[in-house]
């Protein structure tokens, strides 16, 4: 009787509940896995999926269900989100469509009138997907406005412009929805602009606060940066980050200093490029900060997933956030002041000779820019880059598409002219036979490795882990492939026809599991 | 009318300061593939007419951009003076030395045919497709890469000058595969990804296989399916063929 109660009183919440998405949904994503609610699956960042319908037995039967074509052709990185029957997904460069899950048919589709002269320097014009809050999907664009639709009919609710794309200033990322704000960040330190993560009113559109992540003259940290160089010194913030609702912090990475290759103009460490903010979420006011990567000269951006998880180090229980750097070293940090535990290199690095006891790097000399150009690892996209890295709470394993290149870095003359861009160098990538990557598993809190399995050449491909025990990755060359979540053994793989540059996602619709991922302009959706 | 009269005014008038400035740049991001003082190597000899730069307005773009299905990268962005500064580098060589020893594009062509080099290569429409097409090679190649893909053709393989296979892998790499029934087959690769592999024989013939399958693969760097031809011709016929190879601009 009391059980049946109980039960009534689920599918009531339910029926009332599931008919949008609030924060408090987002909040216990976990409890939801039929769903995908937020860019990496979970607040924590784990890109996981709990299902376990599609497992190392059955995944060779995995085929597919149905292929939406996009309308523009471009470099899709979106990662679908679903909710209700419904999949979001964006197109390159700002359009968001809304799909039957059943049967990949669109609802309704969204672009914005986006200027022919939008300024985009330091990126395809990519879309990596949208936020869900209440009734109300939500597009970061490349002419920098944030755009809140109506879920049902992809009506325009409300239309913010978060800056001047004039001056350089676009976004790439999928924004990230949280207890009545909307929290972006924003692409263009190639063209010098000063960085800064935004939270919005999600029912208006209002800022409710900014932060820089370049401090102005006279605030703490403005002494890492000589003369007037903060003022174009970058800092973008064009990947989502993480949330964690007890502390009320948001965790979310910083790219590099402007100019990129040159770094003479710019003396110091200059912060917060190249670093991760933990920022209260009710202000924006910066609670601890971990700069990675000081006086970045190889555009080695932080701007990778931060991971949270909880584990026992010496006995004692803390609370972490985990990158995968784009600078080679996988880093645990305690999440709650920032604290450095340990840095683990990856991938083959030259660049430094490990870390002090607070996680600075030991620089070697040498490694920097010339104008003849400098080979040093890892490569100018880094060991990482934006796609997600997957953690699985069954394994406890951190799973990361690590990329093995070097590049020859040039150093150029420094030129800031608004909207134009002010790299000052650049690099010649390894490429052909001697670049690969390999899918590596390593224990989330040691950074030991665990398994790894080598990929022909370095994709820009996430992971998903399940609790089916797969992990599921992509290729540049166009295969979708299950790795054994345990060991790394390859159990499937289909080819899709065009590479993979986005993050698998997974969600259940009728009791029946589904994996998707993007390749090509093509969107595809797998099931038993 | 007028653009064109001052693009040919632009291309002549450069600045002696640039051409210094610029060959430092040049020899950081170009030399590699287009050799010191652009005399050519994987990458075209520049000390010649430029049929795709015609002015320097197509120069700059070509530098700026890359000619991507050409197999040249953009090699970094460059800021309007660093451009400059190249452009009028690139525009002042041609005075270089050519690295053509004295060969004999005559003489070489005869040594083509009677060498056999036709049962693997295409030259305007006839020939095996063993090889890469040449048709085009001497706009593609300087002297030297052609020389030392004669003597040491394994050293040399071409990469990026096809669309496939992609991300600038080895092209004609040999490769080695036993299956796990035993069977070895030994061809050049035509494409590949971290599942499969497709190889062609010296027979032409077409093999594909998923690497699961396969005992052993072998990837055969630094080797070449064509023979080095060091010990089979002179230092001379050499210098001819290379000669001829270098002539070899495709259809006009």
């Amino acid at each position: 009787m009391k059980a049946a109660a109980v039960l009534a009183l689920v599918v009531l919440i339910g029926a009332s509940v599931f008919a949008q998405v609030p924060y408090r949904r987002i909040a216990s994503a976990d409890t939801d896995p039929s769903s995908w609610l937020t860019y990496s699956g979970n607040y924590q960042a784990h890109r996981y999926s709990a299902l376990t319908q599609i497992d190392r037995q059955n995944v060779t039967q995995l085929k597919p269900a149905w292929v939406y074509q996009m309308r523009n052709s471009g470099i899709v990185e979106a990662t679908p989100i679903v909710a209700d029957g419904v999949m979001y997904i964006t197109e390159p460069p700002s359009t968001v469509t809304a799909l039957d899950v059943r049967t990949g048919r669109p609802l309704w589709t969204y672009t914005p009138n986006i200027p022919p002269d939008v300024i985009i320097i330091g990126s395809p014009p990519v879309n990596r997907g949208v936020a869900v809050l209440d009734d109300l999907v939500y597009l970061a664009t490349v002419h920098t406005h944030l755009i809140a639709l109506d879920r049902r009919s992809g009506a325009v609710r409300w239309d913010t412009v978060v800056e001047d794309n004039k001056q350089g200033y676009y976004m790439t990322l999928a924004p990230m929805a949280i207890d009545g704000k909307i929290i972006i960040g924003i692409s263009g330190a190639e063209t010098g602009i000063r960085g800064f993560i935004d939270a919005y009113d999600a029912k208006t559109g209002k800022r409710a606060w900014r932060t820089y992540t370049v401090p102005g003259a006279g605030e703490p940290g403005s002494e890492t940066w000589g003369g007037d160089s903060w003022k174009n010194g970058g800092g973008s913030t064009w990947v989502p980050g993480a949330f964690d609702p007890a502390l009320n912090l948001i965790y979310w990475g910083t790219g590099n200093p402007g100019p990129d290759w040159n770094g003479d103009v710019r003396p110091g460490d200059n912060l917060y490029t190249c670093s991760l903010l933990a920022l209260d979420a009710n202000t924006g006011k910066i609670k601890w900060h971990f700069q990675f990567t000081p006086h970045d000269v190889h555009d080695w951006d932080a701007t990778e997933i931060p991971v949270l998880f909880d584990a026992t180090i010496n006995g004692r229980a803390r609370k972490l956030v985990a990158m995968a750097n784009r600078n080679a070293f996988y880093y645990v940090l305690d999440r709650e002041n920032g604290q450095f535990i340990s840095a683990t290199p990856y991938v083959k690095q030259t660049w430094a000779d490990g870390m002090d006891e607070k996680g600075r790097p030991k620089v070697r000399p040498g490694t920097e820019p010339s104008f003849e150009g400098t080979l040093v690892f890892p490569d100018i996209t880094g060991g990482a880059n934006w796609y997600s890295p997957s953690y699985s709470p069954k394994t406890k394993l951190f799973y990361h598409t690590a990329r093995e290149v070097g590049t020859t870095y040039y150093k150029g003359e420094a030129d800031y002219k608004p909207g134009t861009a002010f790299t000052a160098g650049g690099g010649r990538r390894m490429d052909g036979d001697v670049a690969f990557a390999s899918v590596k598993a390593w224990e989330a809190t040691t950074g030991k490795m665990a398994w790894d399995f080598k990929l022909l050449t370095p994709p820009m491909a996430g992971l998903l882990s399940t609790a089916g025990n797969l992990v599921f990755g992509g290729t540049e060359e166009g295969n979708f492939f299950a790795l054994d979540a345990e060991n790394g053994k390859p159990l499937w793989d289909f080819q899709l026809g065009a590479a993979l540059r986005a993050n698998p996602m997974s969600f259940a619709l009728d009791g029946k599991q589904y994996v998707a991922i993007a390749a090509g302009s093509a969107l595809f959706v797998f099931g038993l | 009318m007028f653009v064109s009269i001052l693009a040919i005014g632009l291309t002549l008038a450069q600045n002696p300061a640039d051409i210094q400035q610029g060959k430092p740049l040049f020899e950081g991001l170009c030399a590699d593939c287009h050799g010191f003082e652009g005399t050519g190597g994987r990458g075209p000899n520049l000390n010649r007419p430029l049929t795709r730069a015609q002015d320097d307005d197509a120069l700059r773009a070509i530098i700026s951009d890359g000619l991507p299905d050409r197999g040249m990268p953009r090699v970094r962005r460059t800021t309007p003076n660093e451009l400059r500064q190249l452009v009028a580098y690139v525009r002042s060589l041609g005075r270089a030395a050519s690295s053509v020893r004295g060969g004999d594009a005559q003489k070489g062509s005869a040594v083509y045919q009677r060498s056999g080099c036709a049962s693997c290569h295409v030259v305007q429409g006839l020939g095996g497709t063993t090889g890469p097409e040449l048709t085009s090679i001497g706009s593609q190649r300087g002297p030297d890469y052609l020389r030392q893909a004669l003597i040491d053709p394994g050293a040399v393989l071409p990469h990026g000058t096809l669309a496939v296979p992609a991300r600038n892998l080895d092209e004609f790499l040999p490769v080695r595969v036993v299956t796990r029934d035993g069977r070895e087959v030994r061809g050049a690769r035509i494409n590949e990804d971290t599942f499969t592999i497709q190889l062609r024989d010296s027979n032409g013939q077409l093999h594909s296989f998923r690497k699961a399958d396969l005992g052993q693969i072998e990837k055969e760097f630094g080797k070449s399916l064509m023979p080095s031809f060091k010990d089979r011709l002179s230092a001379s016929e050499v210098d001819d063929l290379t000669a001829w190879l270098s002539s070899l601009g495709g259809a006009k």
